[in-house]
């Protein structure tokens, strides 16, 4: 009975939702009692909807294959880990797993929102609860989980291959609760539109909410692309795949977010940028799900197509991002200007920062879209590779990449860019001297690639440049120095933690791109294959049969350049349920740097054999793990809580 | 019945706690709006004096940031005035109005979606499940162990013979099904089983005993078809082709049009009289060519996926055109420069002794 109970609680936490909606929207003006019930549905909503999860998973756990979506994606012999993350591993079950993350925010609202004023936290969960109310709907009606299969099959169809992974059981989550998490943000701006209260407290609200979802979003785009490049077996790390660029472009507009938010908090300017990036963001992680779930795209992200569901999402997304923009049209108008400043200030280095985080979105989504419109309008099939997007992206990010250590030495209103140059003389120098220093070791080659390493070096580097000159270093004494450095803001290390973690990123990707090195071959056991210094030794080939799978196993003993000796182990696998192949390719990392061996189908006795060396290439999501705990520093900010601001003006008010 | 008592309590549940959250009264936040605007606001003004000393600020803009601020306090208490008298407050009627239609939406779309008569059906609770497990092997040996008490029991052998052929001991299968001859009369069935226990044990060298029994059943029953294929099957391995010839056509002589064996046993006859070589289709092959030679002018022309090249390239190979196969893969690799492009193809292509950019890895 335990799936029919999971199946009724999804649908009360739908019927909650559609009350919620319609109470708040008509009632939000009574402020602080509709705002209790609200929240009392917001709990209770996700309570319900947490019933239902814990339904499929157990269904999953233990193979109750009367549960369709347990035997279309399951299978008894599965790894338990599998059986659970092959919950969200196919279209119905992400879209619970999507519910869940967004009641979950809605619950965390709900919670942390008391101090808020009635009437907006009215709207924004009523809006939260429209939300849930059209994504439970669309769930319930054209995709439901909980649909039964009579007579039980006694076997499942188990889960693609490539997904049996323990990225499943990460990456989607994180992903989600970033793409949710951005609900919020959409939420608390349509709240602000109806309810006419857009001012700085306003910005101080969403801040956080803002600076979470990013966190995460950022974790899930940097764990999707280290999965897709382990997994895939192609050693590829970004491919401009339109469901990356989906995933991408939230990004890009919740980093322009982040910013505006902050300049409204202070010196409340940039509303109208503030609002439209916060409807843009989720808009975008609308549009997102939409390319992956309708079936429009085909990737390993595509469960299953349906028109109508593509048809359905596709009504939401209007209707969403349709209303959304009608009230910030009849809004934007009687936005008041707020803080005055002058061009040349910090307002204006992030109103450059949004301008080119914008235009790059904009450029990712005609790179993304104008394929799919040309094959729906035209009928012609073209592909926009990764050219395009390398040269409009890159274009776009280089200019932003070289001013963006200036933002934060710039002062609020009216700054002096000469001052701030004096400042990062130092940051400059020592970029100019890496750069030499590796160009001249690595040998001199007419290329891009020393220009991308300044680039990298400068930015990293030019992320301290705040802490030097706040700490004083060199023109104190150094206990002194320290003891500024501790004292400092949270808010300033997130910045520069932040920014480096950046450079390092863009470190990676230079570093990448130009040294990387590629052999394919044919080999047989005992013979011996070379790249950039390493020797691989196939030491020998065997059949291992696994839980659900038989794998083909190449063993092989690397030598590194310093005579140090590693086995490691490829596999190409064979699952037993579907006949699918997936590889597994032997990935060793030396330093930062990467060997990625991965075995071909083995022909005619003998096998073939890619091999990669990837010079530096885990400084990419290295990088993006540093920028997401700049993220968390941020958020333990005690004056970006929402809950504690008298303490927190205490501590500020101290001398920094 | 239960389903629905549950429903309905968990229904009850949450309507129960909506309407107990709309009669708290908000006691403890008396001006909540007004009280956190002004914490709001003294956290702004603590931070323009943090960020004149930390030079974030000049002294002229921080005096202007301090007057913007005091002009929004003033603006947002004249906008609070305003919007005071301007409330809407929802009565029981319209909670209640509310909470019904939460159970009724809720319930009645239930009945329309759910099935709340359909069980659970964990895997391991369940009976197929429990039948499926019974271990062949030690079943076996609990048979073997009777056999071995009671070496007569007909019914015990006839039981284990085909489970020996099924778990491949083809020794011990002959051995059971000669005790079954023995202990009942041969009959043209048993012997071709025999037979067919003895040839699999035997493996490719062949077993004159088998064959005398063959023979032996053939003889006995006319219209026995099974035997006649195993004795057209073995002169065909044994290569005494013209013998054989003559055993499939007498096999294919009882055939009635729509046995399962017949396609297998035409070509063995076809086999057999082309002298132990597969004869090729003539008309099939013409067909092969013609595709092939379709597909390799489209993509001379126009270009095409990798995956047509791959498919190109794998079509010559069959045809054993190792030339051609090269000359295709080099026309893909121009096409498609970067290995990343062209997994399969590299690996079929290189797999069958192909070069890469005339050098062979």
């Amino acid at each position: 009975m335990s799936i029919e109970l999971g199946h009724f609680a999804l649908i009360l936490a739908f019927a909650i939702a559609v009350v919620s909606t319609v109470g708040g929207y008509t009632f939000w003006r009574s402020g602080q009692r509709i705002a209790l019930v609200l929240s009392q549905g917001a709990v209770l909503q996700f309570v319900l909807v947490a019933v239902a999860f814990a339904a499929l998973i157990q269904a999953f756990i233990a193979s109750d294959f009367s549960l369709l979506l347990a035997a279309s994606n399951s299978h008894s012999l599965k790894p338990l880990i599998f059986k659970i993350s092959g919950v969200w591993g196919n279209h119905e079950g992400s879209m619970v797993l999507w519910i869940f993350i967004l009641v979950a925010f809605g619950a965390m609202v709900a919670a942390f929102g008391r101090r808020l004023p009635g009437d907006l936290l009215a709207l924004v969960l009523a809006t939260q609860s429209l939300l849930t109310a059209a994504f439970a709907g669309f769930t319930l009606f054209t995709s439901n989980p909980f649909a039964r299969l009579i007579p039980a099959p006694i076997e499942g169809n188990d889960l693609n291959p490539v997904l049996q992974d323990i990225g499943l059981a990460i990456h989607p989550p994180l992903l989600y609760a970033g793409y949710v998490g951005f609900s919020i943000c959409f939420s608390f701006a349509i709240a602000a539109l109806i309810s006419g209260r857009i001012d700085q407290a306003w910005a101080r609200w969403v801040r956080p909410w803002a600076m979470l979802s990013w966190t995460f979003l950022t974790l899930g785009i940097a764990m999707g692309s280290y999965w897709a490049y382990y997994e895939l077996g192609w050693g590829g790390w970004w491919f401009w795949d339109p469901v990356e660029n989906a995933s991408f472009m939230p990004w890009l507009a919740g980093t322009a977010l982040l910013h505006s938010a902050l300049v409204m908090e202070k010196r409340n300017a940039l509303k109208i940028w503030t609002i439209f990036l916060s409807i843009i963001t989720f808009s975008l992680s609308l549009l997102g799900t939409f390319l992956v779930r309708s079936g429009i795209l085909t990737s390993v992200h595509t469960f299953a197509s349906d028109p109508t569901r593509g048809l359905v999402i596709l009504a939401l997304l209007a209707l969403v991002i349709g209303g959304a923009f009608f009230l910030f049209a009849m809004r934007a108008s009687t936005l008041r200007q707020g803080g005055l400043f002058a061009p040349v200030s910090r307002e204006g280095a992030l109103i450059i920062n949004n301008l080119f985080l914008a235009t790059a979105v904009g450029a990712v989504l005609v790179g993304t879209l104008y394929p799919l419109l040309l094959d729906a309008l035209v009928g012609t099939s073209i592909s926009v590779g990764a050219p395009f997007f390398n040269l409009t992206f890159g274009a776009l990010m280089a200019p932003l990449l070289l001013v963006l250590p200036f933002g934060p030495l710039l002062a609020w209103k009216r700054a002096d860019v000469v001052g701030a140059a004096q400042r990062l003389i130092g940051a400059a120098a020592l970029a100019i001297f890496c750069t030499i220093l590796i160009s001249a070791l690595g040998g001199v080659s007419i290329s891009l690639a020393p220009l991308g390493l300044l680039l990298g070096f400068w930015v990293a580097f030019g992320a301290f440049a705040e802490l030097v000159e706040r700490s004083r270093i060199g023109r104190m004494p150094l206990g002194e120095s320290i003891r500024r450095l501790v004292g400092l803001p949270r808010t300033v290390w997130s910045t520069a933690l932040a920014h480096f973690g950046m450079g390092v990123t863009v470190l990676g990707i230079v570093a990448t791109t130009a040294w990387e090195t590629e052999l394919v071959t044919t080999l047989n056991p005992g013979e011996t294959a070379e790249l950039s210094g390493y020797t691989i030794d196939f030491d020998s080939f065997g059949q291992q049969p696994g839980p659900n799978y038989m794998a083909d196993e190449a063993r092989f003993t690397i030598t590194a350049p310093g005579g140090s000796t590693r086995q490691t182990l490829a596999d190409r696998r064979t699952y037993v349920a579907t006949g699918m192949p997936t590889t597994e390719a032997a990935i060793e990392t030396y330093g930062f740097s990467q060997l990625y061996l991965q075995l071909g189908e083995p022909l005619n006795d003998t096998h073939v054999v890619r091999i990669w060396h990837k010079p530096y290439i885990t400084l990419i999501w290295f990088g993006a793990i540093l920028m997401a705990l700049a993220g968390v520093i941020s958020l333990t900010d005690r004056r970006v809580r929402v809950g504690a601001p008298r303490r927190a003006a205490k501590l500020a008010s101290e001398p920094a | 019945m239960l389903f629905w008592f549950i429903a309905t309590v968990i229904t009850a549940i949450a309507c129960a706690a909506l309407f107990y959250a709309a009669g708290r009264r908000a006691v403890n936040l008396s001006d909540p709006d007004l009280d956190d605007a002004n914490s709001h606001f003294r956290l702004v003004l603590a931070g323009i004096d943090t960020d004149l000393a930390a030079g974030k600020l000049g002294e002229a803009e921080a005096q202007a940031a301090r007057g913007e601020l005091a002009r929004e306090i003033l603006r947002l208490k004249a906008e609070a005035g305003r919007v005071a008298g301007n409330s809407l407050d929802f009565g029981r009627p319209a909670l209640l109005a509310g909470l019904g239609g939460i159970a009724v939406l809720a319930l009645g779309l239930y009945g329309l979606l759910g099935s709340p008569n359909t069980p659970s059906q964990p895997l391991a609770g369940r009976a197929e499940v429990a039948a499926q497990s019974i271990d062949l092997d030690a079943a076996i040996t609990r048979i073997e162990a009777q056999l071995t008490a009671n070496p007569d029991d007909l019914r015990g052998w006839t039981v284990i013979a085909p489970a020996y052929l099924e778990l491949r001991r083809y020794a011990d299968a002959a051995r059971a099904y000669r005790r079954i001859i023995e202990l009942s009369a041969p009959t043209p069935d048993l012997q071709t089983s025999l037979a067919e226990a003895l040839m699999l044990d035997a493996g490719d060298a062949g077993s004159p005993e088998a064959m005398a029994l063959l023979r032996e059943a053939a003889a006995a029953d006319p219209a026995h078809a099974l035997s006649r294929l195993y004795i057209a099957a073995e002169l065909t391995r044994a290569e005494q082709y013209a013998e054989a010839a003559q055993a499939w056509q007498a096999a294919l002589a009882l055939s009635e049009g729509d046995e399962p064996w017949l396609a297998a046993a035409q070509q063995g006859l076809a086999v057999a009289q082309n002298g132990g070589v597969a004869p090729a289709n003539d008309a099939e092959a013409e067909m092969i060519g013609q595709m092939v030679s379709g597909l390799a002018e489209r993509l001379a022309a126009g270009g095409g996926s990798v995956e047509e090249w791959t498919q190109l390239v794998r079509a010559y190979l069959v045809l054993g055109d190792a030339d051609s196969a090269q000359g295709a893969y080099d026309d893909a690799v121009a096409a498609y420069p970067q290995a990343f492009d062209r997994g399969e193809l590299d690996t079929l292509a290189l797999g069958a002794g192909l070069t890469l950019n005339g050098a062979q890895p």
